[in-house]
């Protein structure tokens, strides 16, 4: 499966912006059956300076600075990417949910001492009892991780309602759960703050998502949208993404951008700008299948 | 940061007594201090004590409380017994905080380089990972070797039977070491004879060496260092401005500096100017707001990316705080015997880090003889004393800490050891920790002989700055030759030692300009409300009118947020106008009145203290005080008032002219003196132009007196008053200070000094000033009190009034020009947009 991407992003400002300090990261992660075949980034006013920088968590991010006045900054980025495989296989016994969370602590293993940092807090989301027990009726003891983690996914995705206007960007994961309305974003933030109350690790997944016409309707360019979801370790068999929003065990349809504690680690644009006051910005998406 | 807390049961007894041996005799090394002190005698060391404090008060040395309201500014406290240390004492204490220094300096370069520590399982990967000081875009990015740990505070206190104990390290921004100069200069000016007597070890040659290891730092070879501060609202900002020009580094905030192509530049009045290398009193997490997200604006965006591409060197590193977690100290031991093939030297106070399980369990079973504390700097959380838990809350402790074990450490208590404080010629027994300091030069390490010593309050062991504490110098008493290299000296002092420094940062001079306008303004409203206010009781009804004409100079374009009190329904009186005079003095919320404009005075000075000298700051600082009125003042006495305040801005006006180096900062400064004055200078002729009636001729009388140039007018006039001669005294006469001619042409001498002017806001001045001069004031003519026919000539005066009204017009705008090609980059506050 190849798709061609496109992700715009636009920010009109009331005032001339004189100075930007931007950072983006929009270039797709390759992984073992994905890989990115181009990728492009133009931005409008061309920047003054820009480097590329790998991030700590391994995502490419691509760093510039505008320092002319302008009132509308634009950033297009273009990409192509192939995943090879068919079907996702999850493994067919993992270890009870305890087990893991109380290993992980004293295991040596390069892969688990690089996996359990996700177990912890990050700005975004903080852990707590309300969450544990939001999770625990998915978490009975013993239960094996796949299980309870599918069970949580389809909980969430039952008990929650997608609802654009109910929150934005900022919205913390405790908000989400006493509201239970949120877009992909809360769900993945709520889902992983559910899991590392338990002490299970849990990372955030920025990335895309293909959307399907109603039958007999043409593809709407640009009306895909950034998606998020949830991935979650398990010893012996690795990183396990689900998808909250859909209740879906993410596939070829997902195309994943990068990773990392939540939604602050890897947001696509982010600056600091001197000017502008007040601000639009519009974000356009859109994947194309190209075979 | 000073603001940690230490407590210990408090029982002389069952504490060691840094002074006494058996709380009677006299330590041996202490006795030919006592001695001293006893020979001067307690009367002449409180007469010399409080120069000191007068001192203290002068130089504005302050610790600001943040939790008091009235404690922002608060005098340093400090008394004059210095604690003694032995040599064989400070080798120890050296030798043991220098091997802590190389040991943290070893993990920080693991942590944020290659790891191994975690990987072999030497660290537990809990305590990088749970530990928001850990900051990841910093991870892989390499730094300079002896900036990562450039400078080391280790906090020790000394055990009942005399061993000391590090109690906390301080790897972010250690503070206090400016305080312990600070407190070295007061007790050995004190104490001369004690202290040259007593072979004491300098502290001077510490700060060559910072200074000498900062500028190694830098690729460039004429490095320009800066301090970036928080600003003045930090506790610690004295030292911050105080360290800055001891070290003679410039002091900057956040809003002075900005990233361009990869580099940090400092935004001077001339331009751009490149930064090498950044000595940071701000957290680190605060540094950039674009990579490293702390939700405030005191760091420069861009900051992660120049340093990642080894452009600008930051000191100490940018995550240097992961290792000053408590939670570190179990594990030193091992690592010092792993990293360094020897054994720990100073120990750490017993400390648990309840992440580890055996710890948490031990740490359960004796909840009560221990301290916990959060493990990862935490707001709101204060340490919890064991021993004073009832049984339910100690449940509660253990279930916090068996939820999230890794979160918190616990520390046994130690019985901090006492020394003597003098207070009013007793001395007293105090609690103390001594606060020392480990600098890397990068070709070694060499630490701060003695260090801070800060003693608990009267009322406890409780030994915290913010919580009252005092502080005291420590005296190493040395058995060797000692250095009496002194930073204070110039003639011993190289050449190259003092360069950088001197750029005007944009923020700087904004203030300064701005310090120049308000003291200024100030002087012209004190003088227009003490010809008010002399008269506004007795003026018959003509006069009234001409009081109120007047008036309308003090709420004229540059105070538009004027709140007047005066009716708009009916006629005036003058007790209205007597209520009104009131407001404009001494009403804080009105932005025109005396009070407010000599706050903001206050407010501005105190962002360029490291600018201006001692005597400067304190005579900002009395103006402030000098228009608070009390509130059953009589109203004869408001006069007493202004004329206090009129001496003092004299003398303000006088340092200026006299006492400040005519650099940059004193032509923006200047500047925004002759712009207000200016300004004020052509509304008040304007009530003689636009235009004068029969009736209004006191008013003549009335502006000499405001512009101080009665005697001028007298000495050329006798007593005549007539309009044309008022006009040529205030606006014509070049050589009256007062004029509005010399204002101009000062501004149009100053502007043409300053870097980067602009060819149109230089003539547009240069119009002004000539459009004044082309005015032939012989054609003008007045009509005489009682006449009826409008005279000739009054055409004349109505194309004076033109000249003088589009010159009103153009003073704002072109002050506003001198702000926006100026200061406006400094000033503008950076929005986040996305993320």
């Amino acid at each position: 499966m190849t798709y061609r991407i496109q992700h715009l992003t636009v920010y009109k400002y009331k005032h001339p912006v004189s100075f930007g300090n931007h950072e983006v990261c929009l270039t797709p992660r390759p992984g073992q059956y994905r890989h990115c075949l181009s990728h492009e980034l133009t931005i409008t006013p061309p920047p003054a300076s820009e480097s590329e920088r790998t991030d700590y968590f391994g995502n490419r991010i691509r760093l510039f600075t505008i320092q002319e006045p302008h009132q509308e900054l634009k950033v297009d980025a273009r990409s192509t990417v192939t995943i090879e495989h068919e079907e996702v296989v999850w493994p067919t016994a993992s270890p009870p949910w305890e087990e893991v969370a109380s290993s992980m602590p004293r295991d040596l293993n390069p892969e688990v001492v690089e996996a359990y940092q996700f177990a912890f807090d990050s700005p975004r989301v903080r852990t707590s009892r309300e969450f544990a027990a939001y999770a625990s009726s998915s978490f009975p003891p013993s239960r094996p991780l796949t299980e309870a983690l599918l069970d949580l996914t389809a909980r969430i995705y039952k008990d929650f309602r997608f609802d654009s206007k109910a929150t934005n960007v900022r919205t913390p994961p405790e908000e989400v759960l006493r509201k239970r309305r949120g877009v992909c974003q809360d769900f993945a933030h709520l889902q992983i703050a559910c899991l590392r109350s338990l002490q299970l690790p849990a990372r955030y997944i920025s990335g895309y998502l293909r959307t399907y016409p109603p039958p007999g309707r043409p593809r709407l360019v640009g009306a895909d949208a950034s998606h998020a979801w949830v991935s979650v370790y398990c010893p012996g068999a690795g990183w396990l993404d689900v998808d909250p929003t859909n209740n879906v065990v993410p596939s070829r349809s997902h195309v994943t951008l990068a990773w990392g504690r939540d939604y602050g680690d890897v947001s696509p644009v982010r600056g600091v700008i001197l000017g502008g006051k007040d601000h639009t910005v519009e974000v356009a998406v859109d994947l194309e299948p190209v075979e | 940061m000073i603001a940690d807390v230490l407590q210990i049961p408090f029982s002389d007894a069952l504490v060691y007594n840094e002074m006494a041996l058996d709380g009677a005799n006299l330590r041996p090394y202490w006795a030919p201090f006592i001695d001293s002190l006893q020979a001067l005698g307690s009367e002449e060391l409180k007469r010399r004590w409080q120069r000191a404090e007068r001192r203290i008060l002068e130089n504005g040395v302050t610790y600001n409380v943040y939790t008091d309201p009235q404690g922002a500014k608060r005098p340093w406290s400090i008394d004059p017994v210095p604690l003694l240390i032995t040599p064989e004492e400070w080798r120890y204490i050296e030798a043991g905080t220098i091997q802590r220094a190389r040991l943290l300096s070893m993990l920080l370069e693991d942590i944020y380089g290659p790891r191994r520590l975690i990987d072999n399982g030497d660290l537990p990967a809990a305590l990088l990972f749970a530990n928001p000081a850990f900051l990841r875009p910093l991870s892989g990015i390499p730094v300079p070797k002896h900036a990562a740990l450039h400078l080391l505070a280790v906090d020790l206190a000394r055990s009942p039977d005399g061993q000391w104990w590090v109690l906390a390290d301080r790897t972010q921004a250690p503070s206090g070491a400016g305080y312990a100069l600070e407190n070295r200069i007061l007790v050995s000016d004190v104490l001369p004879e004690i202290f040259a007597h007593s072979n004491v070890l300098r502290l001077a040659s510490f700060f060559r060496s910072q200074r000498e290891a900062l500028m190694s730092l830098a690729r460039s070879d004429h490095p320009q260092v800066v301090l970036l501060t928080p600003g003045p609202h930090n506790e610690t900002y004295f030292e911050h401005s105080y360290l800055a020009r001891y070290l003679g580094f410039t002091l900057v905030e956040g809003a002075d500096l900005t990233v361009r192509d990869r580099r940090v530049f400092l935004k001077t009045v001339e331009g751009l100017r490149p930064v090498d290398v950044i000595l940071r009193r701000v957290d680190d997490s605060f540094c950039d707001p674009l990579e490293l997200r702390g939700e405030s604006f005191l760091g420069v965006a861009g900051l992660v990316d120049s340093i990642a591409a080894g452009n600008v060197a930051v000191a100490n590193s940018l995550g240097s705080g992961v290792i000053e977690t408590a939670a570190i100290m179990p594990f030193l031991p091992g690592l010092s015997v792993k990293l360094l093939a020897e054994p720990l030297k100073l120990p750490s106070v017993a400390t648990w880090w309840c992440g580890q399980e055996t710890a948490l369990k031990w740490v359960l079973d004796h909840l009560s003889g221990v301290v916990v504390k959060p493990a990862f700097p935490r707001r709101g959380m204060e340490p919890i004393f064991g021993a004073a838990l009832a049984k339910t809350e100690q449940q509660n402790v253990a279930g916090k800490l068996r939820a999230r074990p890794w979160e918190y450490v616990a520390q046994e208590q130690v019985a901090l050891s006492t020394a003597p404080v003098w207070d009013r010629g007793q001395l007293y027994s105090r609690s103390l920790v001594l606060r020392t300091y480990v600098l890397n030069t990068g070709s070694g390490w060499v630490t701060l002989p003695g260090g801070l010593v800060r003693v608990a309050g009267a009322e406890g062991p409780v030994v915290s700055m913010q919580r009252g504490g005092h502080s005291k110098d420590a005296w190493v008493l040395w058995d060797g030759p000692i250095s009496t290299f002194s930073m204070l000296r110039p003639r011993t002092q190289p050449v190259e030692l003092r360069r950088g420094g001197t750029d005007l940062p944009s923020r700087a001079a904004d203030n300064l300009f701005w310090l120049g306008r308000y003291a200024e303004r100030a002087q012209c409203i004190a003088r227009l409300l003490r010809c008010l206010i002399s008269r506004v009781r007795q003026a018959n009804r003509s006069e009234l009118a001409c009081l109120l004409r007047l008036h309308q100079c003090l709420s004229s374009e540059h105070s538009e947020d004027s709140k007047s009190t005066l009716p708009e329904d009916r006629p005036v009186t003058n007790a209205d106008l007597e209520h009104e005079l009131v407001s404009l003095l001494t009403d804080p919320e009105r932005r025109d009145s005396l009070v407010d404009t000599l706050s903001e005075l206050q407010r501005v000075g105190g962002k360029v203290r490291e600018r201006l000298s001692t005597d400067f700051s304190r005579l900002i600082g009395e103006l402030a005080e000098s228009a608070r009125t009390e509130q059953y003042m009589t109203f004869a006495e408001y006069t007493a008032v202004l004329d206090g305040c009129l001496e003092l801005l004299s003398a303000f006006a006088g340092m200026e002219r006299e006492n400040i180096t005519r650099g940059a900062g004193w032509l923006f400064m200047s500047l925004g003196r002759r712009l207000e004055r200016a300004m004020y200078s052509v509304s008040e002729l304007r009530q003689i132009t636009a235009p004068l009636g029969p009736d209004d001729w006191p008013l003549l009388d009335y502006l000499l007196e405001v512009a101080d140039s009665s005697m001028t007018y007298r000495s050329r006039y006798f007593t005549t008053l007539q309009p044309v001669a008022v006009l040529d005294v205030l606006m014509a006469d070049g050589a009256n200070p007062r004029s509005l001619d010399f204002q101009l042409s000062h501004l149009v001498d100053i502007y043409q000094k300053l870097p980067r002017h602009s060819p149109e806001d230089l003539s547009a001045i240069q119009r002004a000033l000539e459009s004044v001069r082309m005015v032939d004031l012989q054609t003008i003519e007045f009509p005489l009190p009682g006449a009826k026919e409008p005279p000739a000539g009054s055409e004349q005066r109505l194309r004076l009034d033109r000249v003088l009204e589009s010159i009103e017009n153009l003073l704002p705008s072109w002050g506003d020009n001198i702000s926006n090609t100026y200061f406006a980059h400094a000033r503008t506050l950076p929005i986040r947009i996305g993320g």
